[in-house]
């Protein structure tokens, strides 16, 4: 990736959605709290589920991140909520691997998680890009 | 200022446009110490101390003679002074685990600092977790320097190490060993002295400093991975019981017991690192050559003008601001976080470092949960702080 192609990515989707992430607050409330933190840099989010049963109605999150965790992270909370526990731990799962290489993304036709795994090619960014998503699956499935 | 010095790095030629300014994680090796540790194995390779053919008794005699080099590197004329280690953090753990381990009694403490290294911490830590003893940690001023008389209050007569770094190697901080000592000796405790950012450029005369035990890598002044120093003073050489049992650390083994030889012989266990420690002799060649004056004046003079560059960014924090700072500055950037800044750095070909060096208490202390860093080496010069103040104006502003 270029430094160019880098900017765009980062003013196309990354910054607008890291400078307003989604529900970014403490929910003290919340029936299930996870947190998603990678020792080696320091990013650290508390996840917050309000769920009913096994539906997951309202994802928060809240912490420091880079904008790439905080992008990533933002994202996911959009795309949990009204989720069952199983499909979204699988969506995180699924999403994860793809990270790995193990299953092509086109899989999703999703096109902001396709952004996010443009970033893969991103070297040693991969990590900030599932920190929230590996969270989720550990702690769901 | 050094200027060609460049050219004695093979990497600049394979990565021309790169703008290495993470020498505090790890230096890069010149041609010559590269030539070392290839030549031992096209030339030279055999294991040591094992064999009487001559290829063994040249392996063993090169071995030895860059002990007595180290030796005299840190102002010991002793070579049994230096064993060799896997880096500064396995010498500071034999330490921890063969010398202070078995004499620490309820009531004692170790005096750390809140600016050390990972390495310089856990180890103590450990120690004082499962010994039930006091770990007491001395904390540093807003503007990165250790807090002194802080320092002087926490050791007494119950102390039974102080260990600090010579330079943090995230403030860049260079410590005032010389005083740091003094203070430890006058309640008769040993020192603990990690010199690891430091070997390369500042003159650590064990004998005339009086220090107790010092650790360092070699991978930090232009040597290879896995090999490092543990120096221990004459007085407590004896002290030092074997860090991990195999051959080639005893004087007589049968099935009722065995014998061991002494420091260091008794800290080699298995066969060594031989061709990484040919290749730490010869870095010490290569810094002989140049002068530790020399490449720290160098340093010195690209730092300074680094700070006095990035003052002028009004988005731009430096952490801490000490008194006598080393090739290091640790920084943040309002709004940008430090791996996104490293993350757009490389893409100008320029290398930082982005996270918590190893130092999480101290970025605690100070309130952040990452830094950017940049560390300068002799291979540096003013045009790549140029560049780092020109990709960071850049960035600030694409952000903005």
């Amino acid at each position: 990736m270029t430094k160019e192609e880098l900017q765009v990515l980062y003013k196309a989707k990354i910054l607008p959605e890291s400078k307003n992430p989604y529900h970014f607050e403490v929910a003290d409330q919340a029936d299930l709290k996870i947190e998603a933190y990678n020792s080696l840099c320091g990013d650290k989010f508390q996840l917050y589920l309000e769920t009913e049963g096994e539906l997951i109605k309202k994802v928060s999150f809240y912490g420091f991140g880079c904008a790439v965790s905080k992008a990533s992270t933002s994202l996911m909370a959009r795309k949990l909520e009204g989720m069952q526990f199983k499909e979204a731990a699988n969506l995180c799962n699924a999403f994860v691997s793809s990270l790995k290489e193990q299953q092509p993304l086109q899989a999703f036709e999703d096109e902001e998680l396709g952004i996010l795994n443009q970033l893969m090619r991103f070297d040693g960014r991969i990590d900030c890009i599932k920190l929230g998503w590996e969270a989720i699956d550990k702690n769901l499935k | 200022m050094l200027d060609d010095l460049k050219h004695d790095f093979p990497i600049f030629n394979s990565y021309p446009e790169l703008i290495y300014l993470d020498s505090a994680a790890t230096a890069h090796r010149p041609r010559s110490v590269i030539t070392a540790i290839n030549q031992f194995s096209i030339l030279e390779n055999s294991n040591i101390h094992r064999g009487v053919y001559d290829l063994s008794n040249n392996a063993t005699g090169k071995y030895e003679e860059v002990r007595l080099k180290v030796a005299k590197f840190v102002g010991s004329e002793n070579a049994n002074n230096i064993a060799f280690t896997k880096g500064t953090t396995e010498s500071i753990n034999i330490v921890a685990q063969s010398y202070l381990a078995d004499r620490l009694e309820q009531g004692d403490n170790i005096v750390t600092t809140i600016m050390e290294h990972h390495a310089n911490f856990i180890p103590w830590q450990m120690l004082a977790e499962k010994h039930s003893i006091e770990l007491r940690i001395a904390p540093v001023d807003e503007n990165g320097d250790l807090i002194i008389e802080q320092l002087n209050a926490l050791i007494d007569d119950r102390t039974k190490l102080v260990a600090f770094n010579h330079i943090s190697n995230t403030l860049g901080t260079v410590n005032d060993i010389e005083q740091l000592i003094e203070l430890a000796h006058q309640k008769n405790a040993p020192v603990l002295i990690d010199a690891a950012q430091s070997i390369l450029y500042y003159d650590l005369d064990v004998k005339k400093l009086k220090i107790e035990f010092m650790a360092f890598s070699g991978h930090k002044m232009f040597g290879p991975f896995g090999i490092g120093v543990l120096y221990v003073a004459d007085q407590l050489m004896d002290e030092i019981k074997p860090y991990n049992y195999g051959g080639g650390i005893i004087q007589s083994v049968t099935v009722n017991g065995t014998s061991f030889s002494n420091f260091p012989f008794n800290m080699e266990a298995g066969t060594p690192n031989v061709s990484g420690v040919l290749g730490l002799g010869s870095a010490i060649d290569y810094i002989e050559k140049i002068g530790k004056r020399m490449i720290k004046e160098h340093i010195g003079t690209l730092t300074k003008y680094c700070v006095e560059q990035m003052k002028q960014l009004s988005e731009v924090k430096m952490l801490g601001s000490p008194k006598n700072r080393s090739g290091i500055i640790s920084f943040v950037v309002d709004e940008i976080h430090p791996h996104d800044i490293a993350s757009f750095l490389n893409k100008d070909q320029i290398a930082v470092r982005a996270g918590m060096h190893c130092t999480q208490p101290l970025l605690h202390h100070f309130g952040e949960s990452a830094t950017a860093r940049a560390s300068f080496s002799i291979y540096n010069s003013k045009s790549d702080v140029d560049a780092l103040i020109k990709s960071l104006k850049e960035l600030i502003k694409f952000w903005a």
